[in-house]
């Protein structure tokens, strides 16, 4: 089912734009205003019907889908590699000055307001594009992984098979490479899958608060936004951004639990 | 157990004192300019170079942060007279020790007194979410879990895999055109102006924050009451003859709440640092909507008075957290 979804959405990404003959950017005052100057609903010619700015909807959606997507699994990407070494140096080295150090770090990073380090980054880079953002995204979301691979690493670290490759006499940097990563991969994915679904997420809110990529450029976030002072007369504006996020974010839920089920020997 | 308590209270200063410089470092480094925020884009220049030095805003990085940092928690001078003006701008915390966050920008008001105005409603807020996060979330997993693979147990698991799906701002945007455009039964956003008033208006925002936490406890609950009732004691607890009923609630589900209480301390800290999102929707004058217009209006001090607020709270509520758990749980009282 998850991967129905995704994969679902990431056609959608690809092929959407070339759904509709329609340009993303460009105002259609002829066909797309319906007879009392409002956006027109879902028909022939724009099957989701346009916007406040009586643009094509289907297009904008399927713009914005490649945005949320590559915004969110770069984020991940970098969250991930961010989290997944931080959490094996940390975990490998329990209970000295440099676990301390890091795990420091990671509870000022929890304890300081996501959103606000966010806003502010994107702020103080003054025009945001994608690449600012997912950097931010990536930069600020690998708290949560860190302290799950630590716990991870400080299981294995005890285990027969880590202790037999040391006393063969392989260094430590060749152990957590060779015999740390593979064993603490299977959680490291679960838990990436699921932090795309946030990273969507967390740029949708961005967006939605203002604070994300400058229109005119589609992003779900800020579809949504635009939408809600239209919701009495036309609902769609925001309802097609609103259950694309809902889709996206529930596909890559489902994904990652699935994972979990298919690498966890326990739930077998 | 004192000494540990003392332990993690220096620690958390510590914390606290590290977010706050950060957050100040980074409100410094925003581009845009505070003073032009404040005298207007039509501003002389005389006019923005008189307002930039009321503000301190000339001074060098360095110089506004040993300010900042002296003046947020002082010692007022013994036998200082009332409304003096070197303290106008404080909130007395214990004894003589001041906390002075310094004034608005926007409002020309203390921002110990804007707080401390926002503070109660965020508060309400908070306690509200957590009500319904607890209640649904608890009884829908209690519910899944003791039905296991039956009908109830998954649409309990779909609908919480649903909850989790949708971002506030979606439950948000739906319960206001719901229940207050078409049924017209609640207020759309803001506070009220009558203590119903108020009642009314924290209902929408309340439930919004508490189906999307909510979700998160059902599967939670279940997972672990799940385990718990596949235990040795609770075969031996049916074999006395106790109900199921009995079984469930007073043994298993005993066990099963330890993990809720960590998140719940969490959650609740973290909604006390102002739930940014649903605030902002149902324009609900608390924090977490005076942070982002603060962040908008590039109010410098009162950034800092929401960070220093949410940071207090998450670290407050992970020290609580661990010491509940302690005296709930005998075996990590004993581990100490």
């Amino acid at each position: 089912m998850g991967v129905a979804i995704v994969g679902a959405l990431v056609l959608f990404a690809l092929l959407g734009p070339l759904l509709s003959s329609h340009d993303p950017y460009e105002s259609d005052f002829v066909r797309g205003i319906s007879a009392d100057k409002l956006p027109v609903g879902p028909n022939a010619t724009f099957w989701l019907g346009t916007d406040r700015l009586f643009r094509d909807e289907l297009v904008r959606l399927a713009v914005g889908a490649r945005l949320s997507l590559f915004i969110g699994i770069a984020a991940t990407l970098i969250a991930t590699a961010t989290g997944g070494v931080v959490g094996i140096i940390a975990g490998w080295f329990e209970g000295r000055m440099l676990d301390a150090a890091l795990m420091r770090i990671v509870d000022i990073g929890l304890a300081f307001p996501f959103l606000l380090l966010v806003m502010a980054l994107a702020a103080a880079l003054d025009h945001t594009t994608p690449t600012t953002i997912l950097l931010t995204l990536g930069l600020t979301g690998w708290l949560g992984t860190a302290r799950i691979v630590r716990a991870k690493t400080m299981q294995l670290r005890n285990l027969d098979f880590v202790t037999a490759s040391r006393a063969l006499g392989q260094s430590t940097p060749m152990i957590m490479l060779r015999h740390v990563l593979p064993n603490v991969a299977g959680p490291l994915v679960v838990v990436a899958t699921v932090s795309v679904a946030q990273m969507i997420l967390a740029e949708s809110v961005l967006s939605f608060l203002g604070g994300g990529i400058a229109p005119p450029t589609p992003t779900w976030g800020h579809m949504l936004f635009e939408g809600q002072d239209y919701f009495t007369t036309s609902p769609w504006i925001s309802l097609a951004p609103g259950l694309a996020i809902m889709a996206s974010v529930l596909g890559f839920n489902m994904l990652g639990e699935g994972l979990r089920d298919a690498l966890d020997p326990q739930k077998q | 157990m004192i000494a540990r308590l003392g332990r993690r209270l220096v620690w958390a200063v510590f914390v606290v004192w590290a977010t706050v410089t950060l957050a100040f470092v980074v409100s410094h480094a925003l581009p845009s300019d505070a003073v032009r925020m404040v005298a207007g884009p039509q501003a002389r220049p005389q006019d923005i170079a008189r307002i930039r030095s009321e503000l301190g805003l000339d001074q060098s990085l360095w110089v506004q942060y040993a300010r900042f940092m002296s003046r947020l928690v002082h010692v007022a001078p013994a036998g200082a007279p009332q409304g003096d003006k070197a303290h106008a701008t404080c909130a007395p915390l214990v004894g003589r020790l001041h906390l002075d966050l310094g004034k608005s920008a926007q409002q020309r008001r203390p921002v110990v007194t804007i707080l401390a105005e926002r503070m109660p409603r965020t508060l309400v807020l908070a306690l509200a979410a957590a009500f319904v996060q607890v209640l649904l979330g608890v009884s829908a997993g209690v519910l899944a879990a003791s039905r296991k693979k039956t009908a109830i147990d998954h649409l309990a698991v779909g609908v919480s895999l649903l909850g989790i799906s949708a971002p506030t701002f979606i439950i948000g945007l739906f319960f206001q055109w719901f229940f207050a455009y078409r049924l017209r039964l609640l207020p759309l956003d803001g506070w009220g102006d009558t203590f119903m008033g108020h009642v009314a208006s924290v209902i929408l925002p309340a439930l919004t924050l508490g189906v999307f936490g909510a979700a998160y406890y059902t599967r939670m609950v279940r997972d672990e009451m799940i385990g718990q009732l596949g235990q040795d004691y609770i075969r031996t607890a049916r074999a006395k003859g106790l109900s199921r009923r009995a079984v469930v609630v007073r043994h298993a589900l005993r066990n099963a709440l330890m993990p809720i209480v960590t998140i719940l301390g969490i959650d609740v800290g973290t909604l006390i640092g102002g739930a940014i999102v649903t605030e902002s929707i149902f324009r609900w004058p608390g924090i977490g909507s005076l942070s982002v217009t603060a962040m908008l209006d590039r109010d410098g001090p009162v950034i800092m008075g929401c960070v220093l607020v949410t940071a207090v709270a998450v670290v407050l509520s992970t020290i609580a957290v661990d010491f509940v758990y302690a005296a709930l749980d005998p075996r990590v009282r004993a581990e100490q």
